[in-house]
């Protein structure tokens, strides 16, 4: 049995009188790569900013590898839950570099002080988080790009560097929200590869998505969610040829 | 020539002020105007501790840092969860309701100030060495702000700045960054309010109003935001344009509203043409 990285345990979530997380249980294991799908507004970004602690869940758990999640956003990144952003929300006056580089999860510089003592160990900390970052750039076959400010790259690149940017994070939960929105081409392959590459070495992968055929050739199974609730969860075929759900994603036929 | 020392001093004392309130809005992003606050606050401590205990200048300084540094760890930890322009009313709020206080208190010399601090490295050489203290002061303040945004801190903090939420994703807490720039800024003006105080020997309420926010903020955007020479070029050409303009010998009644008329057009012009300022280079994506 693989491990369990993430659980939801009857998670809820209301804003005044709209229900976007609705008794919501969810179980991710190492090397799963599992699709979220369904209308717009079902509450797939939502539960996202649940887990990755945007929101506070009203009622219910979540566990990473065990561990009760609590906390605003940076102590969720820093227990190793890493996200990306529909939107990519990049440092736009930064480098693609140093974009990259406010991403590990242990960051000896945070101190202000200790940033301007510049010890020999923030060096060395300092040049394995840039080792770390030029290799996830190659991966993407990016490196070149190291150097440029993030907002000046054509908006598939821009994408690649949201995700690479949460690998910096090393931690055993991703989260993708929307990779593919407006990325075509080889950016398309290279965006696979690295999902697929990420789950084989032992994370649990969920993707946002509306790219269907993204989905099946990716996924080893999905979520078809709606008002807030999870309708149904299994192999993507099974999901899209349901023409119950089908129906709720894209309205009835006969409407 | 001491014309010259007292104009190097006080060009020395605006580049502590446009350096320190760069960090917290240029780099930081804290949209902030309560500066002129705690430059009024470090200026005003020296000053009382020097004329009630006579103790050494050096400590009637230090003390006016300290006391900066607990008023701004103060109004930090109560409003800077809130951000963007609640942050700016907050601001605006503290500076004007603690000036307030110092006008109206019998104890800080009310709207008439103190005019009675003691007279520290006298003799004729005065200027000139107030005017090397201030300069190296001024050094330090630029190395230190030079220093602690070069590495990965300040990378941090510039993260902050375009993107709160991104950067909090991933791992990086916003709330002690905020929290430690405003100290370290709030600190550099309750310095530049010592060495003002030592220097002017007097001090009064209206040298701290709201128009010293928008003259610091003038000499920042004019120099560059989130630059480390930009608030540095700015304090040079906004305490020597003043200055220049006297020398043209033109009517007292003309004079006011000429400085006015610059300054305003100043900061118009920079915004529209060049929001980068004089040394920054252009933001991707910004207006040409």
């Amino acid at each position: 049995m693989r491990q369990e990285v993430l659980r939801l345990e009857n998670v809820c979530k209301r804003f005044g009188g709209i229900v976007v997380a609705d008794n919501i249980s969810l179980s991710l294991h190492a090397g799963d790569v599992l699709g979220l799908i369904g209308p717009n507004g079902a509450g797939k970004s939502t539960l996202f900013n649940l887990i990755s602690g945007l929101f506070r869940p009203d009622t219910g758990r979540i566990y990473l590898e065990g561990q009760l999640l609590t906390g605003p956003l940076h102590r969720r990144a820093r227990a190793g839950v890493a996200r990306t952003w529909q939107h990519m929300r990049l440092f736009r006056t930064m480098t693609v570099l140093e974009n990259m580089l406010v991403g590990p999860r242990e960051y000896p510089g945070e101190s202000m002080l200790r940033s301007m003592a510049d010890t020999g160990s923030l060096r060395r900390a300092e040049a394995a988080a840039r080792n770390r970052a030029m290799h996830v750039l190659e991966r993407m076959g990016l490196a070149h790009t190291a150097g440029t400010i993030v907002v000046d790259l054509p908006f598939g690149q821009q994408k690649l560097i949201g995700v690479a940017r949460a690998l910096m994070n090393d931690g055993r939960c991703l989260l993708l929200d929307e990779p593919m929105a407006g990325v075509e081409g080889s950016n398309y392959e290279t965006m696979q590869r690295i999902v697929r590459d990420e789950a084989a070495a032992g994370r649990a992968v969920c993707v946002v998505e509306h790219n269907v055929s993204f989905i099946k050739d990716l996924c080893t199974e999905a979520v078809f969610m709606s008002y807030g609730r999870i309708l149904q969860r299994g192999s993507v075929d099974d999901l899209t040829q349901s023409r119950e759900l089908t129906e709720l994603y894209f309205g009835a036929a006969d409407a | 020539m001491e014309y010259l020392a007292s104009t190097g001093v006080l060009i020395g004392i605006y580049i502590i002020l446009a350096t320190s309130y760069n960090l917290i809005i240029g780099y930081g992003g804290l949209n902030t105007i309560a500066h002129p606050i705690f430059f009024a606050l470090g200026a005003y401590t020296a000053a009382l501790l020097g004329i009630d205990t006579g103790l050494p200048a050096v400590i009637c300084i230090a003390a006016g840092i300290g006391v900066a540094v607990v008023a701004s760890v103060a109004l930090a930890v109560t409003t800077l969860r809130v951000s963007g322009d609640y942050l700016l009313i907050a601001s605006l709020g503290f500076q004007l309701g603690l000036l307030q206080a110092v006008n109206n208190l019998d104890f800080t010399g009310g709207p008439a100030g103190l005019s009675n601090i003691p007279l520290t490295l006298g003799g004729p050489a005065r200027g000139w060495l107030y005017l090397m203290i201030t300069a190296a002061l001024a050094l330090v303040v630029i190395w230190l702000a030079q220093r602690s945004m070069a590495g990965p801190f300040g990378r941090a903090v510039r993260a902050m700045r375009d993107d709160e939420v991104a950067c909090a994703a991933l791992g990086r807490g916003p709330f002690a960054m905020k929290v430690v720039i405003f100290a370290f800024g709030c600190g550099a003006a309750g310095l530049a309010g010592g060495m003002y105080a030592y220097y002017y020997q007097y001090i009064s309420p209206e040298q701290f109003n709201v128009a010293q926010s928008a003259t610091i903020l003038t000499m920042v955007v004019l120099g560059g935001l989130g630059t480390i020479w930009g608030p540095v070029i700015g304090a040079f050409v906004l305490v020597a344009l003043p200055q220049a303009i006297t020398f043209l010998q033109l009517p007292s009644s003309l004079v006011g509203p000429l400085q006015g008329l610059i300054f305003t057009s100043l900061v118009i012009v920079f915004l529209f043409l060049r929001p980068q300022g004089l040394v920054g280079t252009p933001v991707a994506g910004a207006a040409p």
